[in-house]
């Protein structure tokens, strides 16, 4: 049980996405301009990571793998299907970003209109392919994966909140004009950076 | 400064729109403030609760900064005098200490106010009297061993990147001075940790004695804490350190100084203290008890003397900029500061001084925090109605 709690904590704060691998820049910096959105995006992509990587999981485990398809039939038991991992992932984030916006768009219009475009783009939002990817990369267990991909989730979800929180402060700043909008986004992302540097190091 | 006065007023002209330097205005006004209280009072940027002029509130900062200045040059010249076995006055010390610490401190403020002016120059914006308090506090934050180029590299980079380019003092999120030293910490580790905190230029006829040891105080810390230096000798400061850091006592002066003229907030430094020693009593209870030598054993109290703790709950977490604005904020905000920092010294083996790092990342926290606390004023507020 500690052991997924590290996880869940690394991953939140050591591992960030954006601040440790960089990852989903593009709805981070894009839908952070108000917290109200940043919120509604955070939790959208906590969602979708949390259902998503636990998923491709159990496809790469039982699908995918070397000898995974053996339950078929014994013949099938030296088919090795790893080259499919992508596309299939891809396909998982897609469908289950779907099942998101019917829902957000039935029951929080509000929140659907101002997300726009960037709702049905989670499907390509790095982070949420690369929590993927580090899960096959890492050889998680299915335990570990759901930690995992909830502290993945919870730290794109406090990063980008942090931001947009940063961004309302500075709506009162006399920014430079070319600086205005994503170069001071980019700027404050990089100091932030900075400050969770004081993460780096600590051993769990 | 009759003779100044008049001087002033017969370039004045000069200076106004359509003078010969009407471009170089910003520089005038600066300078003129500077020698005398101005006829009004400022009307936008942080200090709009208050009716004191920005350059009187900085200038209380300076003053509450004498103490933790006069001691820090008092120390680096004991600290160097120590290390060679020395028999050194006060006066030399001072006075060894003083020549040391003054081309830091006049290289800081020339840089910085050589970018503030262009700065204001170019955006056609005044001179803003921040720099008066980050130009010290860049310094105090600095080993005295510290390359006078890094200074310089170290004051373009908080003036440009921590304060001009969000449009300058009272408009940044974080605290510039912190920043100028955590970009320092990372990108010259080298120059900024290991054996660098005492002056160590020869003496001739001396040699070092052999219980030297250079090593900062927090990093034999998590090994075996009993080889800190005595809670007394960490209270009044006589200890290795970065200029100003040292002397918890000096720290205390300019805390009372910021609290009574009311620049300081009292809520952040209370409980910047508590929470330390909450957390630092948590772990103690917690520690495990078959290790004695654990770094979680160590008592509460110490965290709150050693390094720069002090330094950076007075000056550095009080800065009105960069701390969290509401009531209720500034309590939270405080508590994570010492929380946090007593956890980055225990468990980060890479960073044994939690400080800086903690108040920087809750500068970045503290604009949600407001949110929160605000939004959360507003449900109750409702709920009443």
């Amino acid at each position: 049980m500690q052991h997924l709690i590290n996880i869940l904590i690394k991953t939140i704060f050591v591992e960030n996405v954006i601040f440790a691998f960089f990852l989903g820049m593009c709805s981070f910096l894009a839908v952070s301009k108000k917290i109200k959105t940043a919120f509604g995006l955070g939790l959208a992509v906590i969602f979708v990571m949390v259902l998503t990587t636990p998923l491709n999981y159990l496809i790469l485990r039982y699908l995918l793998f070397e000898g995974a398809l053996g339950w078929i039939h014994p013949s099938l038991a030296s088919v090795d299907l790893t080259f499919l991992s992508f596309i299939l992932f891809i396909s998982t984030i897609a469908g289950a970003v779907q099942l998101v916006e019917m829902v957000v768009e039935k029951f929080l219009p509000a929140l659907y209109t101002s997300l726009g475009i960037f709702l049905p783009l989670i499907t390509v939002n790095c982070s949420i392919l690369g929590a993927s990817l580090f899960m096959q990369e890492r050889e998680y267990n299915f335990a570990e994966t759901t930690a995992f991909s909830l502290g993945a989730g919870i730290g794109f979800f406090l990063a980008i909140v942090l931001l947009a929180a940063i961004r309302e402060r500075l709506r009162y700043s006399n920014i430079p004009e070319p600086l205005q909008g994503l170069g001071i986004a980019m700027i404050v992302t990089a100091l932030m950076g900075l400050a969770f540097l004081s993460f780096s190091g600590i051993q769990l | 400064m009759k003779i100044a006065q008049k001087l002033l007023n017969s370039v004045r002209p000069h200076f106004k729109e359509g003078g010969r330097f009407e471009k170089l205005h910003p520089a005038f006004d600066a300078l003129e403030t500077f020698l005398f209280v101005p006829g009004h009072t400022t009307s936008q940027g942080v200090h709009v609760r208050d009716a004191i002029d920005l350059k009187r509130t900085m200038f209380t900062v300076i003053v509450a900064l004498v103490p933790t200045l006069l001691f820090g040059m008092w120390n680096v010249g004991y600290q160097h005098h120590l290390a060679y076995g020395m028999e050194a006055s006060l006066v030399d010390n001072f006075l060894f200490g003083f020549w040391k610490v003054l081309p830091i401190i006049i290289v800081s403020y020339a840089v910085g106010l050589g970018v503030e002016f262009i700065f204001a120059i170019v955006r056609n914006h005044q001179v803003s009297e921040g720099y008066l308090v980050t130009g010290l506090l860049i310094p105090l934050t600095m080993p005295v061993t510290i390359p006078l180029w890094m200074v310089a590299l170290g004051a373009i980079f908080c003036t440009v990147l921590g304060k001009e380019i969000f449009g300058g003092t009272g408009m940044n999120f974080m605290n510039p001075a912190l920043l100028a030293r955590a970009f320092m910490f990372f990108a010259f580790p080298a120059y900024m940790s290991g054996d660098i905190w005492t002056d160590l230029s020869p003496e001739a006829g001396h040699a070092l004695v052999d219980a030297y040891s250079g090593a900062t105080n927090l990093v034999t810390f998590d090994a075996n804490f009993t080889k800190l230096p005595s809670p007394a000798d960490m209270f009044w400061g006589f200890e290795q350190g970065s200029i100003g850091e040292t002397s918890a006592f000096a720290c205390l002066i300019g805390a009372l100084i910021l609290i009574a003229t009311g620049i300081g907030s009292w809520q952040i430094i209370v409980s910047c203290v508590v929470g330390v020693l909450v957390m630092g009593l948590f772990l103690n209870v917690v520690a495990p008890a078959d290790v004695p030598t654990h770094a979680m054993h160590t008592p509460a109290y110490y965290h709150l003397l050693m390094g720069g703790f002090a330094f950076g709950a007075v000056y550095m977490a009080t800065d009105p900029v960069s701390a969290a604005q509401t009531e209720t904020g500034k309590w939270i905000y405080g508590l994570l500061i010492g929380m946090f920092t007593v956890i980055l010294r225990v468990f980060n083996p890479a960073y044994p001084e939690g400080v800086m790092l903690s108040i920087l990342l809750m500068n970045v926290f503290a604009p949600l925090i407001d949110h929160i606390v605000v939004e959360q004023h507003i449900k109750n507020r409702k709920k009443r109605a």
